[in-house]
């Protein structure tokens, strides 16, 4: 579905991608996990195009994404869908409009119709009748949850989830978590979650890709993963300061 | 809750803008919608300048339409005027361009015609035009009233000038100055009578004066008769011209009585006879020697005087004066001398009557062209003897006077202060075409009681070499003055 | 000898900098001209920015524009009387307020009000990743975000000054007849006769080249916030910096121009 070949990127002197090389499987949650700050973001922004690698490919369903112009890679973009790490909901919207908002850019519908997918979104999500709320006045979770369904909102074929349940608390982690699952399932998506929370990824994940120092050092199945050598990843879940990795 | 939609609020505050720019734009703006309405009519003036598009058109100072457009048609300007339906112009109305502001602009005035009368049509032209103070147009005019004048003094002059007139003239001021001696003798023989004649005939002609002041407006009625006549007086001076012309060249009974020599001896045998009657009278001889040197006549005489001047009693002032100036022209090295009879009928209002001897006469240079030969002539006009017949009205400090100024028409002004003492003058006259106008500015300052000094600079933009600064002096009287002049100069017996 | 070193390599990289950063602007303001032309042209989120600029500034602004009338004509009538031309008073007030204080008053207090607003909007907008968003919902952000605020606020400057021009001279007429005791005919008059069309049209083309000045900064400034509610805070503020310095230098070469 999405092959990532030997990507680089620089931000000024800092070296954050160094060559990265990973394959998507279509209709499979791929993980990716890796230190805080480590590049996971920045590589799934360069999975929807938000930035442009320095050196390498993206090839989405077989085309390169990064030779592409503005409004060819729209049209590509239609096919994902994206969850932010503070669910990026549109302050100045209500809920019901932003959720709306991907419908009314790109597709041709009358209102009642919109109102309905929208309905049927935030119900999918577990949020029936928030439509009218200000994202202000939302807690986190719920946030989340709408951001969710504004992802999905166009039923894309590919969701990218950024760090989905950073700052929950453990039931709301879990809620969100078997929210991922149920939305991939049901909606049959080829999903890429980015996340360093260990119990999620192997609630969720279908494979899972470690990145370390610019570079997929591990990937595999959540069983692989779990016995795999690799003193990064032995570390990385054992949580243990004791290792390759260096504290800074 | 009630709430007003962005675009609501966005479209009010929009119209609002909308509707402060309108009301300023229309306020300070230089065309208004307004004027666009209404009718256009057009007039023709000879000269628009100044005037622009969209100035004002007012009626009473009162802004009532605009300028629409302003066209060159057969060398004038043709203007269009807007003006709203609602003012109706009669047909005879005037126009006029005038100035006003601190910036001067210029704008249309309509001096509304006579009520009552047919509306002016759309379209159609307004037919008076004031025209503006033109300066030159009215020079113009004087100029070609001064040539007619010029053509009659210039002939007349020629019939006096001449070594012939001159000796004629000589004889009869020569015969003229043994009778006035004469009769000075007389005068200082019956001292006494003549003094209570004159007395008596001053009382006389100033209860005259009551009479004519208290008849003012039979009075008015003569002075109409008078300006039918001096209507009657430019044919005359026309005819005049003619004869006088006729005269000259010698034709006619009266041209050959003056050119003839032997005409003029008689004249002065006339004036030695009329010497001869005189010396008669002087010494008693004859019915009015007798009458004269008779006492008791001298006393039926006076008496009737009193009693007439008794019958007419209360003075109104008529005032006579009488003067003489002379000029020296320092440039020139010539002096013009001028002698004047002022006759004041009213406090504001008199006459003056005069003759101006000027030696020097004025020069004009003369260019032209025939056949391509240009030639340049240089002409004086030595009229030597120059006449003055004006008419002036004082106001207040001014007195502004106009006529007959040396043999041309003119126009002058007079300023006086510190009371009176001090006369500041311009004359302007002889506004002939060839050469520019005479202008003439001065001053006179009296010392004395009938003495004036006089000092001014006389044809000042002369551009043929006539200017000079002047220096006098004028000694003038008044008729009372006169009467104990008469008194006490001693005489020669 | 290193202290001079570091700073010939700091102004140079401070020029380099304002450069760029001005060729950024402008590359920003060309895109800018591209989505407007590009259809469809969205009307809800322009008269939504219109209010915001527009209606809500109407307060600040007649605050600003009549207070400002009222000093000028209390100053120049001090200045007149020496001269005896305190008849002058009015027609210095209008010509002031239309031709220069009303544009570049209003602009000024609009930056503040609005150009503030948008750099602060926008940079937690960036922040909080909902350009990125946009993008990713293929809603390109420079049509959805920008090109609304400049259109309002191109639009909505003329009419916030004509408002000011209009309460400044009413300031200034209230001060000058009412309070300075000038003859309310002459005050009047002097200005209808003095002022002209072109001062008040002239003064309203500067206030849409304000506008686009305050917005084009605005958005900018906030369009590349980087660094969380700081960024925020530090784009907020150059943007009124920028924007404000930029509108008085403008001012004058506008001036220049169209004067």
């Amino acid at each position: 579905m999405i092959q990532i070949i030997d990507i680089h990127k620089s931000f000024g002197r800092q070296k954050v991608l160094d060559g990265v090389d990973l394959d998507i499987e279509a209709g499979k949650t791929t993980v990716i996990i890796g230190r805080s700050g480590g590049g996971k973001s920045v590589l799934l922004k360069h999975i929807i195009g938000l930035l442009k690698p320095d050196r390498g490919q993206i090839l989405v369903e077989g085309v390169d994404i990064t030779k592409l112009n503005d409004r060819d890679l729209n049209e590509i973009r239609k096919k994902f869908g994206m969850l932010f790490q503070e669910a990026a909901l549109f302050d100045s919207m209500t809920v019901g409009d932003n959720v709306a908002f991907p419908l009314r850019e790109h597709a041709r519908m009358s209102e009642a119709e919109i109102r309905e997918i929208v309905a049927d979104r935030l119900r999918a999500v577990g949020l029936s009748g928030v439509e009218a709320k200000m994202p202000s006045e939302l807690s986190g979770g719920m946030r989340k949850r709408v951001g969710l369904a504004r992802a999905i909102a166009m039923r894309p074929r590919i969701v990218l989830f950024d760090e989905p349940t950073t700052g929950l608390d453990p039931v709301m982690t879990e809620a969100i978590n078997q929210l991922i699952i149920d939305t991939q399932r049901n909606y049959d998506l080829t999903c890429v979650v980015i996340s360093h929370d260990i119990q999620s990824i192997f609630r969720i994940g279908h494979r899972i890709a470690m990145l370390y120092e610019g570079k997929i050092v591990a990937s595999g199945t959540p069983d692989e993963i779990r016995a795999s050598q690799n003193p990064v990843v032995r570390q990385f879940l054992s949580g243990s300061i004791e290792g390759p990795i260096k504290i800074i | 809750m009630f709430s007003i939609s962005s675009e609501a609020k966005v479209g009010l505050f929009v119209l609002i803008g909308m509707i402060i720019l309108a009301y300023m734009s229309f306020q300070v703006g230089q065309r208004g919608f307004t004027f666009k309405k209404g009718y256009l009519v057009e007039v023709q003036f000879d000269n628009a300048s100044g005037l622009a598009p969209d100035a004002s058109v007012q009626i009473a100072g009162v802004e009532v339409g605009r300028v629409e457009a302003i066209r060159l048609k057969d060398g004038k300007a043709l203007v269009t005027l807007r003006l709203p339906r609602e003012i109706k112009l009669e047909k005879d109305v005037t126009a006029a361009i005038k100035t006003h502001g601190i910036l001067g602009d210029k704008y249309v005035e309509i001096i509304p015609g006579t009520a009552g009368k047919e509306a002016l049509q759309p379209g159609e032209r307004i037919e008076r035009v004031e025209r503006q103070a033109d300066v030159d147009r009215l020079l113009n005019q004087l100029a070609a009233i001064a040539e007619d004048v010029k053509a009659v003094t210039g002939s007349l002059s020629k019939v006096m000038g001449g070594k012939e007139g001159v000796d004629t003239l000589g004889a009869i001021l020569e015969n003229t100055r043994q009778l006035t001696r004469n009769l000075n003798m007389v005068v200082k023989s019956n001292e006494a009578n003549l003094r209570a004649m004159l007395e008596n005939t001053r009382e006389l002609t100033g209860n005259l004066n009551r009479i004519v002041v208290q008849n003012d407006e039979k009075v008015g009625q003569v002075i109409d008769n008078l300006k039918t006549a001096s209507k009657e007086m430019e044919k005359t001076f026309a005819a005049l011209s003619e004869i006088t012309a006729t005269v000259k060249g010698g034709e006619g009974t009266l041209g050959q009585l003056i050119k003839d020599r032997q005409m003029a001896e008689r004249l002065s045998k006339t004036m030695a006879s009329l010497q001869e009657v005189s010396d008669k009278i002087n010494s008693g001889r004859g019915t009015i020697g007798k009458l004269v040197n008779d006492e008791e006549t001298v006393n039926n005489l006076n008496q009737s005087l009193s009693g007439l001047n008794r019958y007419i009693n209360k003075t109104e002032q008529f005032r006579t004066y009488i003067g003489y100036r002379g000029e020296y022209l320092l440039d020139k090295s010539d002096a013009k001398s001028y002698v004047d009879l002022r006759i004041q009928s009213r406090q504001d209002y008199f006459y003056l009557l005069g003759l101006a001897v000027d030696p020097r006469g004025r020069r004009t240079e003369r260019e032209s062209t025939t056949n391509n030969v240009t030639t340049r002539t240089e002409e004086w006009d030595k009229q030597g003897l120059l006449f003055n017949a004006q008419l002036g009205k004082r106001f207040k400090d001014f007195v502004v006077r106009g006529g007959i100024m040396e043999s041309s028409g003119g126009v002058g002004v007079d300023f006086l202060t510190f009371k009176d003492r001090l006369k500041l003058t311009f004359e302007a006259f002889d506004f002939s075409r060839d050469r520019k106008t005479h202008l003439k500015t001065g001053g006179e300052l009296r010392i004395f009681k009938n003495i004036y000094l006089n000092a001014g600079w006389d044809d000042f933009i002369s551009d043929q070499g006539n200017s000079s600064p002047y220096v006098g002096i004028s000694i003038r009287f008044e008729d009372e003055d006169l009467k104990y002049l008469m008194g006490s100069v001693p005489v020669p017996k | 000898m290193n202290f001079v070193l570091g700073a010939v390599d700091y102004v140079g990289r401070a020029v380099l900098h304002s450069v760029e950063e001005a060729g950024r602007i402008f590359q920003l303001f060309l895109s800018v001209l591209a989505w407007l032309v590009r259809p469809p042209l969205r009307l809800r989120p322009i008269f939504k920015q219109m209010e915001f600029v527009g209606v809500r500034s109407i307060f600040v602004v007649v605050l600003t524009g009549t207070f400002t009338g009222m000093v000028l004509a209390l100053q120049t009538y001090h200045g007149f009387r020496m001269f005896s031309a305190e008849s002058m008073v009015g027609a210095t007030v209008a010509l002031s307020m239309t031709r220069e204080l009303g544009p570049v008053l209003t602009a000024l207090m609009v930056t503040a009000r609005a150009g503030s607003a948008m750099a602060a909007e926008l940079g937690t907008m960036r922040v909080t990743e909902q350009i990125d968003a946009l993008y990713v919902m293929a809603a390109n952000p420079v049509k959805y975000l920008i090109v609304p605020r400049m259109v309002a606020s191109v639009v909505m400057l003329p009419f916030l000054t004509i408002v000011s021009d209009f309460v400044g001279v009413v300031g200034g007429y209230f001060v000058g007849v009412h309070l300075l005791r000038i003859n309310s005919g002459i005050f009047m008059k002097n200005i209808t006769k003095i002022v002209e069309l072109d001062d008040i049209f002239n003064g309203l083309i500067k206030a849409a080249f304000f506008g686009l000045i305050l917005s084009l900064i605005g958005c900018y400034k906030g369009f590349n916030t980087t660094g969380g509610a700081e960024g925020v805070g530090r784009a907020t503020t150059e943007a009124v910096v920028l924007a404000s310095v930029m509108i008085l230098i403008s001012d004058y070469f506008l001036t220049a121009l169209m004067f």
